[in-house]
Formats: structure tokens, C-alpha cells, sequence
């Protein structure tokens, strides 16, 4: 194993963020009560979510710079990656806005935003799997990629701050507002934010390595 | 830059005739957009007035993206490989991207001009604030043609360019509609004028946002 | 004797400082949450199964890691046995 380190690291983290966000002490909030725990295990998803995605856009664009196949390679899987983790994220939204919010799937512009950005991103999958032809494929998915990127982070960061939403910090509050977060939950969230990014590497770089020794065998 | 811009007017001068030549793709679009319009108007078997605005402006909408995809999706399609390659030798690829970006826009608007003339003809016409209605569909026809001219750059050099083209357009497409709802949904109501500000900028700042990446991108894409 | 009431105040210690930690905050604007859950002690049981969970999620990357880094090593032998014998048979 290569740099173990930083992987030691991811499970350290995240045993912690596990521990700490189930023990450790936590701001009383009347509606969400207990369920205020889940800020330390759902919001960290987007969070990583959307470095892997930063990641992925770099990736792309240094291939178009550079035309290497092993960058194309590296954006695809921190894409994947970064889908999976959007899919855990709508999921445990929907399990934690079922209660707190009485509906599975609320009317919420950041919700909705979301799901557009996931059909973003499938359709990038399935635009790559339409092609034949190795290099061909890779520019143009990669163009594709940061052109999605540009219309997806306005999509979540812009659209819904302007309407209201459910979610704390929209309707022009900054989000993360000294109403819903204090430091205990702090200690726990940023965390848990690198602790889950790290471990998006970690499988990210399994699946590149996996596909370089393919591609190694197909040769 | 005035030897650029005289290229980019031929381009576009070729753009104008071709599609001058082909005079059955246009009629084509216009008939497509008006048909549509007509057939939104039996379905809801609705007299006059009856839509509420926000059913009313919706479908509105709803047409006009299908016709833009459609209209759009052929400027990258239609033309041969040899053809291309042609243009290649002749200007760079911004001048090209450009050119269709302006071509599609002048489409789009006519496209617009007349399915809203048509739709409020048939549908009634709600709006109390026409001119910031007229705003919306300006600016919608920019950002659609602009997108719209590199997904379907994008598309036309995959497998089956149609069903590609509209799986890749719907989602990018969507913040721009969003925000084009809104704007004309407050011209619909007649609100105050300072209300709408905000949201045209922010489709503005989308349209440029979109610009500036076809303009980058677009010589990756073409070099393929 | 003495034993005994050394060990019953280190528990009681013990049993007062958990207290710290489990109950938080004391209870100030009567918003519901699970102490009882907390003072039983039970919410070590949901700690343990979700701590096994991700325990079980990290072994199976770690072996997929090793698996990987095997094979990698096995494509770079059998490169290296190619490239020897198409340069012998140069």
C-alpha cells in the first residue's frame, strides 16, 4: 500500500465524528430535538460531495490542457464517487426531512437542485458511455464536465439562497448562522467533512487503480 | 480584430443563406413552434383567459424549450464532416462558435416572437407588463442559444446526437428556465419593476457564465 | 472495608463525571430530547453497531487496497517479463 498515512487518517477521523457526534453534547433546537445529531453525518456528504466534484473539474480541465488519458481517468471515478455520495445524501435527507419536516421529499429549492445536479451528472455518464473511441470520449466528456460544473454551482449555492427554503442559511441568511450552529457541533462537523473526503479518495483511488491495471492488461 | 469580426460576418452571412437555401428547416420550426402553441390550446380545451398565469406561463415556457432543443439541436447536426473541415482551414474555432451563437440567437427570437405572438392570440393574453415579459424572452433566447450551441456541439459527436441532445440539455437548461419563470411570472403579474431586478441579473450572469465557457470550450470540441 | 468504599466513591465518580458527559446541557429551555436514552446508557448500544458498521466498511477497503496493490504488482512483473523477452529475442 502506497501512503498509508493519510488513510489511517480518514478512519481516525471518522470513528471520532462517529463517537463524537452520537456522545458528545449538542444545542437544544425545538423542532429538530435529537435529530440535530444527523448535521455531523448528512451535511458533511455535500460537503465532500462537492470537493470531490472541484476535484474532478480540475482533473478534466488538465486533460484538455495536457491530454493525458490517466487525468480523464481520475475525473470520471471522482465523478462516480461523487454521485454516490449525492445519492447517500438525498437519501438521508429524505430519511431526516420525513421527520422533521413531515414529507420525504419537500417542495425545497435546494432539494430540487440537487436532484437536477444528479441528472447532471448521470447524463455525463451516460454521454461517456456513447462513444467508442478512447480520446475522443475523454475531451469530450471533459468539456462537458466543467460546463455542467459552471451551471451546477450556481444551481446550489445561488438559486436557492434566493428564494426561501427550509434549510437553515437560505433566504439570505449566511448559511451555517449562529441560530443553528455553535462550536460543540463544529468540533464534529468540519471533521467529519475531511474525515468523508478522505475516505471519497480513498475509494476513488482504488477504483483509478483498479482501471490503470486494466488498462496496463489491455495492453 | 476587425479582419475577426468581418470573418465572423461572412460566417454568419453563411449561416443566413444556408438556412435561406434550406428554406423547408425553417418553415419547418416556425410550423413546429405554432402547431405546438395549437395543440397545447385543443389539449387544455381551454377558451380565452382560462389558464391561470402560472399553468398560462409554464406552458409557454414548456414550448418554447422543446422548440429550442429542436431548432438548436440541428445547427451542429445537419452539417457533414467534410463540410467542417472545410470551415476549419477557413476561421478558428471562436469565430465559428460565435457565429452560431448569434445566428441561433436572431432564431430564437423569431422563434419567440412568434410563438408568443401565437400562443396569446389563441390563449389570451394575461400579461400586464409586456415589455419586461419581452425582457425574459430576450434574454432566454441568449442563454438558450448559447447553451443550447455547445451541448449540441457536444451531441452531434456522439453515437444517437438526438436522445443525447436532450438528455444533456434538460439539466443545464434548468437554472436558466428557472429564473426565466420567475422574471416573466412577475411581468405576468404586473409587480412592480425593482422586484425583477435581481433575478435579471442573475440570468445575465448565467447567460455570460455560459458564454464564457462556449468560448473556451469550444475549440477542444472542435479539434475532434 | 476500606476497599470497598474506595471502589463504591470511584464509581460513584466515575458514574458522576458520565453523568457530565451524558446529560449535556442541563435541561434549560424544555426542549424534548433523548436524555433517558443517554442516562441508561443504552445509546452505546447505537454507538458499538454503528462504530461494527463503518469497522466492517473500512476492512473491506483496506483488503480491497491490498487486493489492488497485488495485482498492480503482478501487471508490472509480467510487463517487466515481456519487455525482457522481447529484448532477449532482439
Amino acid at each position: 500500500m502506497n501512503k498509508i498515512w493519510w488513510k489511517a487518517l480518514a478512519v481516525v477521523i471518522m470513528t471520532y465524528v462517529i463517537f463524537w457526534g452520537l456522545l458528545g453534547p449538542v444545542p437544544r433546537q425545538p423542532i429538530l430535538n435529537e435529530s440535530i445529531r444527523n448535521v455531523s453525518f448528512h451535511v458533511p456528504l455535500w460537503f465532500a460531495m462537492i470537493i470531490l466534484l472541484v476535484t474532478s473539474v480540475i482533473y478534466s480541465v488538465r486533460y484538455l490542457r495536457k491530454g493525458r488519458m490517466d487525468d480523464d481517468l481520475i475525473a470520471v471515478e471522482f465523478a462516480n464517487t461523487a454521485i454516490l455520495f449525492g445519492i447517500l445524501g438525498c437519501l438521508t435527507g429524505a430519511i431526516w426531512a420525513n421527520f422533521t419536516w413531515g414529507d420525504p421529499w419537500p417542495n425545497d429549492p435546494k432539494l430540487n437542485s440537487v436532484a437536477v445536479g444528479m441528472l447532471m451528472y448521470m447524463a455525463y455518464l451516460i454521454l461517456r458511455g456513447s462513444f467508442d473511441d478512447e480520446q475522443r470520449r475523454a475531451r469530450i466528456s471533459a468539456v462537458y464536465n466543467i460546463f455542467v460544473f459552471a451551471v451546477f454551482i450556481p444551481l446550489i449555492f445561488i438559486l436557492p439562497r434566493m428564494t426561501d427554503s427550509l434549510h437553515p442559511g437560505n433566504g439570505g441568511n449566511p448559511a451555517f448562522g449562529k441560530y443553528d450552529m455553535d462550536n460543540s457541533l463544529r468540533m464534529v462537523l468540519y471533521p467529519a467533512v475531511i474525515g468523508l473526503t478522505l475516505i471519497g479518495v480513498w475509494i476513488t483511488q482504488l477504483r483509478v487503480r483498479l482501471r490503470r491495471v486494466k488498462v496496463a492488461m489491455d495492453d | 480584430m476587425t479582419e475577426s469580426i468581418r470573418q465572423m460576418g461572412a460566417l454568419m452571412r453563411k449561416e443566413f443563406l444556408l438556412e435561406w437555401r434550406q428554406r423547408y428547416a425553417l418553415n419547418g420550426m416556425l410550423l413546429y413552434i405554432v402547431s405546438a402553441v395549437f395543440v397545447c390550446y385543443l389539449s387544455f380545451n381551454a377558451r380565452r383567459g382560462q389558464l391561470t398565469p402560472i399553468v398560462w406561463n409554464a406552458l409557454f415556457w414548456i414550448i418554447l424549450l422543446f422548440t429550442a432543443i429542436n431548432a438548436i439541436a440541428k445547427s451542429f447536426v445537419q452539417e457533414r464532416a467534410g463540410r467542417q473541415l472545410y470551415y476549419y482551414t477557413l476561421a478558428s474555432p471562436q469565430q465559428i462558435i460565435l457565429s452560431k451563437i448569434l445566428y441561433n440567437t436572431v432564431l430564437m427570437l423569431v422563434l419567440a416572437l412568434l410563438g408568443f405572438s401565437v400562443y396569446a392570440f389563441v390563449l389570451g393574453n394575461p400579461v400586464k407588463d409586456v415589455p419586461l415579459y419581452l425582457v425574459a424572452l430576450v434574454l432566454g433566447a441568449i442563454g438558450f442559444s448559447a447553451s443550447l450551441t455547445l451541448v449540441s456541439g457536444i451531441a452531434s459527436k456522439a453515437e444517437n446526437p438526438s436522445t443525447l441532445m436532450a438528455v444533456l440539455s434538460f439539466p443545464t437548461m434548468l437554472p436558466l428556465l428557472l429564473e426565466l419563470l420567475k422574471i416573466s411570472k412577475n411581468a405576468l403579474d404586473g409587480l412592480d419593476r425593482s422586484i425583477s431586478w435581481k433575478e435579471v441579473g442573475t440570468v445575465l450572469a448565467i447567460d455570460a457564465i455560459v458564454l464564457v465557457l462556449s468560448w473556451l470550450l469550444f475549440p477542444f470540441l472542435w479539434r475532434s | 472495608m476500606q476497599r470497598t468504599l474506595f471502589f463504591k466513591s470511584s464509581l460513584l465518580a466515575l458514574l458522576l463525571l458520565s453523568q457530565q458527559v451524558m446529560a449535556q446541557q442541563p435541561v434549560t429551555n424544555g426542549v424534548e430530547m433523548a436524555d433517558r436514552l443517554r442516562a441508561d446508557g443504552k445509546i452505546w448500544v447505537v454507538v458499538a453497531v454503528i462504530a461494527t458498521v463503518f469497522a466492517g466498511i473500512v476492512v473491506y477497503l483496506i483488503r480491497l487496497d491490498r487486493q489492488i496493490g497485488k495485482l498492480e504488482k503482478e501487471v508490472q512483473n509480467q510487463k517487466k517479463d515481456v519487455r525482457q523477452k522481447t529484448s532477449d529475442l532482439n
